[in-house]
């Protein structure tokens, strides 16, 4: 037997992207090793491995290596040994139950086998592996219920459900730090003039700044000293020391034109190249499934297209050329030292490596204090964030004394830490520039000598106008020393914003049209599934093999307990998710055959907590069709519901609404998203507990606005209070993944032990109303 | 099961004691009186009173029993009790560090823990908390935890690396 799963080209390169990211997170193995699975096959009868989970705890809750294998027939627990590994092997039919006991940071998974019996299997392990133990789990009560579940590949199920943490903690991206930081600035492309502009005024610039300490030498040496020695007469040199001057103004003023071209090109350059990334990023974005969004933070998301791309514009605009300009200046300096005289240069450059490392150690140093003073303000943060939305709980209790305290108290602890790290890098700048004044007085020490020609015969060895211009040089040792001690962190800022954006920017969409999708128009309506099936992520099934067909026009009702996958049902309705067994016609066509833009203009969706936009009401209510009339939306608003409330708010349809409506209370959100549905038209209608938020009152209103709106569609409804359930002409009831009954409220209410029926009890009780006949319970 | 609450001042004696013992398949199983019931235990306070005011609960997560104090408990019952705490009170304790790693939106731990050598990882501004009796205690990004019973006692090393995380 063999596995049936194969992987495709993007499940090979995630499974080699979960199998990286365990060697460099993790001390353990990216997959079983072979030779133990091969033993462990060998030992089943040839039964091959289906999935298998790493238990990294022994008896006595040390870290080892314990393997736990399932076969079609078998279960295996093998430890491998150098030479021959431990095998124990027992049939799956044998076992009755299984059992997950969480712990702190160890969880046992109890293996039970007939009664009375010791335990067929008890491994402990941490909680790294509970998501791979847990699709074991899975399988093995999916079996235990006669039930099957799809197949997969056991090496990508168990790579993935170890890696996944750190993948969704971390950006991670394929490739290093380089190579990030290559295809950053690949996006200099489109700019190439511009960045060359951009780089040859930042040479020049830096080819300028020699100059003016080479002119002063010379003006010493060829034109004050002759003169002030009466060698030369002050007519000969009077042209050339006003051309010199006149040069030095002239390197100035091109040194200056060069540093605003190039600081003017740069930055306008960076902000270019960050509105690339901001629009490609926002459109990708546009592009992705919801998959991607149930797995990332919405803030991570919202920093990555704000501050990561604006952070870049700093790297691109002044860190690349900053830092590779500063390597040059220290070579071209360092060179033209030595040139000038060698032995003085040396004085100076020699030590430059070891500058540059102490400018690298402070750096480390600082990271430390600035992650310690980081975790200080951030616990300082949490007391204003915590306290301030709680405030009435504060006041109640009367405990602003104590909320002072705690403030104080971490304030001043803040403090001490940014003020350890103003001793740290206050003392760190003097230091440096007196170890550097102290070079220059070793320049000066071994200087005077020559420049009096004390120690020579043959008198002055070095002129003045060389010491003035090698002084001048000097000066210009401090910036790139500066700015290397930083390039550190200037790179690493860079690829981790480069990180997050390349992350998402790598990410494919989920659900794909083919490119000859099919346009249905328009869509008529009919809705059918045939064993579906369909799990979020590993071997989890949140839709079990479910099968039911709806006629076009007709109204569903979708009933069952939380979590038992009602409105992921209404999430493959909408294409949000494609399945991932069976097929989902709709008009009998394969709902992935289709054009998905195309079919969901055709399709509305009313939430629970109903989602609108920052802008006035009108907008909202045109979202779905920005070109309808006022005439239009007016009908909507009335058939709505919703005209009535609007006409009585100052600027009527103009309202502004914010982010979340704040202005508006949730029957009137609930209202106008109502209004956007029928204005929508759609021919497929979703709600999604539509009414659950809301008094009775209101209820009643959204409940007909409902009614007008459900009018000649088909429509899916969920709900929690049956009563929103009248109209419906056929109820599926929903439990565990799988349909569990389907047929009208009268034909439900007759099943005796029904889950419809149990839920109808339920909820007579809770109003207070379990006397009465249960045929009213929709009234 | 009703719930029967063992105090401190009421020692519990009689037909209806709370005894815990073994099973066949080596689950803790209770019972105060009839049939004994498989537990697990789940601590009130895990960090400031360990071994008091422990929750016995069934196969559906409710409560059997709660013991105020194992004390109260026959002999082998507290034994058993003090075994089953110790598996289910387990954290990794960590004895020295030997790397803290800074990543784009991660930190990764390289420590040496008393059950072996181990890497974690933890959101970058997620940050480890003191627990009562001084120590130190870090939860990576799958929840495991990791105690430093003692970070004043730790190695010159492993106190440098520790350093940014303490107060």
């Amino acid at each position: 037997m063999t596995i049936a799963a194969t992987l495709d080209a993007s499940e090979r390169r995630s499974l080699e992207t979960d199998r990286r990211v365990l060697e460099r997170y993790t001390d353990q193995p990216a997959q079983m090793p072979d030779e133990l699975r091969r033993g462990i096959e060998r030992r089943m009868d040839g039964d091959a491995v289906q999935l298998y989970a790493l238990a990294d705890l022994d008896a006595s809750l040390r870290l080892s290596e314990t393997w736990l294998a399932l076969g079609e027939r078998h279960v295996a627990v093998a430890h491998p040994r150098p030479g021959r590994s431990e095998i124990r092997v027992f049939a799956r039919d044998r076992i009755q139950d299984v059992r997950l006991e969480p712990g702190l940071s160890s969880n046992s998974l109890l293996v039970l086998g007939p009664d009375d019996e010791p335990l067929l299997a008890r491994l402990r392990f941490s909680h790294r592996q509970r998501r791979a133990m847990e699709n074991i789990q899975f399988v093995l009560e999916q079996a235990l219920a006669g039930q099957t579940v799809a197949r997969a590949d056991a090496d990508q199920v168990y790579a993935e459900s170890v890696a996944a943490p750190v993948r969704e903690a971390q950006a991670l991206v394929a490739g290093n730090d380089m190579a990030v930081l290559w295809r950053l600035l690949t996006y200099l492309a489109p700019y190439k003039g511009q960045v060359a502009f951009g780089m040859v005024s930042a040479a020049l610039l830096t080819a300028l700044t020699l100059v003016p300490p080479y002119l002063t030498g010379f003006l010493i040496d060829e034109v004050i000293g002759p003169v002030q020695d009466g060698s030369k007469s002050l007519a000969d040199v009077q042209g050339i020391a006003w051309w010199s001057v006149a040069a030095i103004a002239a390197t100035y003023t091109l040194r200056q034109a060069c540093a605003w071209a190039r600081l003017r090109w740069m930055a306008i350059l960076g902000e270019h190249v960050a509105r690339d990334l901001r629009t490609e990023i926002y459109a990708h974005l546009q592009r992705l499934s919801l998959s991607f969004y149930s797995r990332k933070k919405t803030g991570s998301l919202i920093t990555r297209v704000t501050s990561d791309t604006d952070r870049l514009w700093e790297f691109l605009a002044l860190g690349v050329i900053d830092v590779s300009l500063s390597v040059v200046m220290l070579l071209g300096l360092s060179a033209v030292l030595i040139h000038l005289d060698w032995k003085l240069g040396l004085v100076m450059t020699a030590p430059l490596p070891f500058l540059c490392l102490w400018v690298f150690f402070h750096g480390r140093r600082m990271n430390q204090l600035f992650l310690r003073a980081w975790r200080k303000w951030s616990s300082l943060t949490d007391v204003v964030s915590d306290t301030i939305p709680g405030m009435r709980v504060v006041k109640a209790f009367n405990q602003e004394g104590r909320e002072r305290e705690r403030f104080v108290g971490r304030n001043t602890s803040v403090t001490t830490e940014f003020n350890r790290i103003h001793d740290v890098w206050t003392s760190f700048w003097p230091a440096m520039m007196l170890v550097v004044r102290g070079l220059v007085v070793v320049v000066w020490v071994l200087a005077v000598p020559r420049l009096l020609g004390a120690d020579s015969e043959l008198g002055q060895t070095l002129s003045s106008g060389t010491f003035v211009a090698f002084l001048m040089y000097l000066v210009l040792f401090i910036a790139p020393i500066e700015i290397i001690g930083q390039m550190a962190r200037i790179m690493n800022r860079a690829t981790s914003s480069a990180h997050r954006i390349f992350e998402v920017l790598d990410t494919e969409p989920q659900v794909v049209d083919p490119p000859d999708a099919v346009r249905l128009s328009p869509v008529s309506g009919s809705v059918s599934f045939e064993n579906v099936c369909f799990g979020y992520d590993g071997v989890r099934q949140v839709i079990k093999n479910m099968s039911f067909e709806v006629a076009p026009g007709e109204v569903i009702g979708l009933v069952g307990p939380s979590g038992g996958g009602k409105t992921t049902v209404t999430n493959l309705i909408a294409r949000f998710y494609d399945v991932t067994g069976g097929t989902l016609r709709i008009d009998g066509v394969d709902i992935r055959e289709l054009d998905s833009g195309h079919y969901r203009d055709q399709l509305g969706i009313v939430l629970q907590d109903p989602y609108l936009f920052h802008g006035t009401v009108v907008e909202n209510i045109r979202y779905g069709n920005p070109q309808a009339s006022f005439d239009d939306v007016v009908g909507a608003a009335m058939a709505a519901n919703a005209h009535d409330f609007l006409c009585k708010l100052p600027n009527g349809y103009e309202t502004m609404v914010g982010e979340r409506g704040h202005t508006l209370s949730g029957g009137e959100r609930q209202r106008i998203s109502i209004a956007r549905a029928i204005l929508h038209d759609p021919r497929i209608l979703i709600l999604d507990e539509a009414t659950s938020s809301v008094d009775t009152e209101t209820e009643y209103k959204i409940q007909e606005a409902l009614d007008r709106l459900t009018a000649g569609r088909t429509v899916f409804a969920i709900a929690h209070r049956l009563s929103t359930l009248r109209r419906a002409d056929r109820i599926l009831v929903v439990e565990d993944g799988q349909l569990v009954e389907q047929g009208t409220h009268a034909e439900l209410l007759a099943l005796e032990n029904g889950t419809y029926r149990r839920l109808c009890q339920l909820q007579l009780e809770l109003s207070g109303r379990e006397g009465e006949p249960m045929t009213e319970v929709l009234a | 099961m009703k719930t029967i609450e063992l105090t401190t001042n009421t020692p519990f004696e009689g037909e209806l004691a709370l005894r815990l013992w073994r099973g066949a398949d080596g689950c803790l199983v209770a019972s105060h009186g009839g049939e004994g019931v498989p537990v697990t235990v789940a601590r009130c306070f895990p960090w400031s009173d360990p071994t008091r005011f422990v929750s016995l609960r069934d196969g559906e997560d409710e409560e059997v029993a709660l013991v105020r104090s194992p004390d109260e408990l026959p002999e082998g019952s507290r034994k058993v009790l003090e075994e089953e705490l110790a598996i289910a009170g387990f954290v990794f304790e960590v004895e020295s560090l030997m790397a803290v790693d800074e990543e784009i939106e991660i930190r990764t731990f390289h420590v040496r823990t008393r059950q072996g050598e181990r890497r974690f990882q933890t959101h970058r501004d997620e940050w480890p908390r003191t627990v009562p009796g001084g120590g130190l205690l870090i939860r990576d990004v799958v929840g495991d935890l990791y105690l430093v019973r003692e970070p004043g006692g730790l190695d010159r090393h492993s106190a440098k690396l520790l350093w940014p995380f303490l107060d």
